[in-house]
């Protein structure tokens, strides 16, 4: 909370005493000194509040300012106590996924169901107990209604937005949102594509072929159509103002090559060095094929629920601490006028989910970073707070982020090595790790019996993993967070 | 409607009610680099859009710039997704700074263009003289009647700052 002192005093110039101040024992209000700044036991300013000077301000106001000025922190206290008043309300029960291929042979129809009765059976819940659903696509997958349908399941609330890497986190808040207002008691959330066999997310065959106009005149014409090539220039633009090299980041594509093969769902378990990825060709500079993730066919599914409800469900249920949706920096339509470029959304979206959650970076065990690239998941960390802006080359190169590192990253290998999802897997392995049961090569891992021996086909259960924390990413500007406690 | 425009494979289609690109894409075709100014506070934006993102003001009137610059950041496409651009690989993306308007409304603003870096002729230019620093000015593709694309160039002038470029 924002601290504010407040001195109320009458001062010779004033005439009456105004409406605000009257209940207040010093009487009329003539000076406001304010000070607002954040003390080491507090949560993050609030965002509303974050236009306020950086600088502690003192001095003289009018009474009419100072009226304004105290509506306005009351506005803000009661927009923070909302904002907590959430807090660990909500739990993911049930998780669940198909193979991750890169020949699904079906549709996506048939792969969200399957990835939703996976998920329900996780929890522990029938047909009649999911009464919403909601999906994400560009048009590549099956709406939510016909995948509830073919299941038998009858929905109070269903809905289908567009968009891709990001949405994970926010259509979990979206969720809480629905489930709050009494639209609905239970939500499925899946994401279903084949995204090798089909619309293939690297943007070549179909995607390519689109006639360009409107807003992507400003850089398709260009040869700028991929999410490589539209995010290219931002690592760029960080190597230039930090420093950052090619070799420091090639460890994030190593750190979730090692939690692969700990992973029999991943599609690629075997464990590469830094000289692989540097010696990889070229995709678009300063991008190696290594950096870059795996074009996959898979559907993937979450349910959140009331903590209430989640108490008599099959799992331990996983608490939803905060949640940040698709924050965003200014001008996402052309993201380059506002800059700083080598600044990504996680800038503004730290504090809304850190301030709900009431916890640092520090109390985070394991995170899960959205890993397109490389690079996304290195510019992530740091925007985050978990290193210092500048210094995420180093901090991800530092084996922090392996596996009995202090704080792993995509433990499953992440969309670089398990495969892609659009972000669901991430918050997926981070549901399994708070529960103690990720599915590595333990032979009782079903019954959180773990080794804890990170050598290949081995364990990747983080020990005593309590609160985990997943950065999505859309694009530079935009992001969504999520952080989560057993 | 003009007919669509095919360039590299692609198909460039600017209705007649394209509010926001017919009137620039008609500028470029007469070699003249115009931005949305705002009629309220003088501020210009690009790509040209219908309100100031400072002061949400509608009017606006076309200002010309000179199309001179420096290189912010850039990247070099070593594997094309699109088939017309396999032909002219590697090719480099350049964001550029235009030199109106640097660090307005606030230090990390500025009036920025992405455009490929060629030589004049328009081939690609090598990605050895690609960095970030080096000083450019704006050359006008043109592809039909209606339509040129800015494009950059790399100019004489002296390099601003630190040059940098990828190490190899
Ligand atoms: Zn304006």
């Amino acid at each position: 909370m924002a601290r504010l002192d407040l001195t109320l005093e009458r001062g010779p110039d004033m005439a009456s005493i105004p409406p605000i101040a009257r209940t207040h024992p010093g009487g009329a209000v003539a000076r406001l000194d304010l000070t607002l700044e954040r003390g080491p036991d507090m949560a993050p300013i609030p965002p509303s509040l974050a236009r306020a000077p950086a600088e502690p301000w003192r001095g003289s106001v009018r009474r009419d300012t100072v009226v304004a000025s105290l509506a306005a922190v009351q506005a803000a206290r009661q927009e923070e106590s909302m904002a907590q008043g959430l807090r660990d309300k909500y739990c993911i029960v049930g998780v669940g996924e198909t193979e991750y291929s890169r020949n699904s042979g079906r549709t996506t129809r048939a792969t969200a169901v399957e990835a939703v009765r996976k998920a329900m059976r996780d929890a522990g819940l029938g047909a009649g107990d999911v009464d919403g659903m909601m999906s994400y696509q560009n048009n590549d997958s099956t709406p939510a209604n016909w995948v509830a349908g073919d299941l038998g399941i009858r929905l109070n609330f269903y809905m289908d937005v567009i968009g891709g890497g990001s949405s994970t986190e926010a259509l979990i808040g979206l969720a809480m949102g629905a489930i709050e207002v009494g639209m609905c008691r239970t939500v499925a959330i899946f994401r279903a594509m084949n995204g090798y066999t089909e619309v293939r997310i690297g943007g070549t065959g179909a995607r390519s072929a689109a006639p360009v106009r409107g807003q992507d005149l400003a850089q398709v014409p260009y040869g700028m159509r991929s999410a490589g090539q539209a995010f290219a220039p931002t690592f760029m633009r960080h190597m230039y103002d930090y420093g950052t090299t090619s070799a420091q980041v090639a460890h994030v594509k190593v750190a979730h090559s090692r939690h692969a093969s700990q992973n029999p769902k991943a599609l690629l378990k075997e464990r590469v060095t830094v000289d692989d990825v540097l010696k990889s060709r070229w995709i678009v500079k300063p991008l190696h094929l290594l950096d870059c993730c795996l074009e996959t066919d898979n559907a993937t599914c979450l349910i959140v629920t009331s903590a209430e409800r989640a108490r008599d469900l099959r799992q331990r249920p996983i608490h939803i601490m905060g949640v940040a949706g698709r924050v965003s920096k200014p001008r996402t339509d052309f993201h380059w006028a506002a800059g700083p470029v080598s600044r990504v959304a996680g800038y503004y979206a730290k504090d809304i989910v850190f301030g709900q959650a009431g916890i640092t970076p520090d109390d985070v065990h394991v995170t899960g970073s959205y890993d397109a690239f490389t690079f996304t998941t290195m510019l992530q960390l740091e925007e985050y707070g978990f290193c210092t802006k500048g210094e995420g080359g180093a901090y991800v190169s530092s084996g922090i982020i392996e596996l009995g590192g202090k704080r792993p990253n995509n433990t499953a290998g992440g969309h670089l090595c398990e495969g892609y999802t659009h972000g669901m897997s991430m918050v997926i392995e981070n549901v399994r790790q708070l529960r103690g049961t990720v599915d590595d090569y333990c032979p009782k891992a079903a019954d959180g019996v773990h080794t804890h021996d990170y050598s290949p086909g081995k364990c990747r259960q983080v020990k005593d993993a309590a609160i985990s924390m997943n950065l999505g990413w859309a694009m530079p500007p935009t992001g969504s967070a999520l952080i989560l406690r057993k | 409607m003009p007919a669509p425009v095919t360039y590299r494979g692609m198909s460039l289609v600017i209705p007649d009610n394209d509010s926001e690109w017919i009137e620039f894409y008609a500028h470029a075709r007469a070699h003249r680099l115009m931005m949305r100014k705002c009629s309220a506070c003088g501020l210009m934006r690009y790509p040209p859009t219908h309100a100031c993102p400072w002061c949400q003001e509608l009017g606006w009137t076309w200002q010309e710039v000179s199309g001179r610059g420096t290189i912010h950041s850039y990247e070099v496409v070593m594997h094309a997704i699109q088939p017309g651009f396999k032909e002219i690989t590697p090719y480099a993306v350049v964001l550029v700074d235009l030199d109106e308007q640097r660090g307005q409304p606030t230090p990390d603003e500025a009036l920025r263009v992405i455009a490929n870096l060629v030589k004049p002729d328009f081939t690609a230019e090598a990605d050895a003289n690609v960095a970030i620093g080096k000083r450019v000015r704006v050359v006008f593709q043109d592809l039909a009647d209606h339509l040129a694309l800015p494009q950059f160039t790399l100019s004489d002038e002296p390099p601003e700052g630190r040059v940098w470029r990828l190490p190899e």
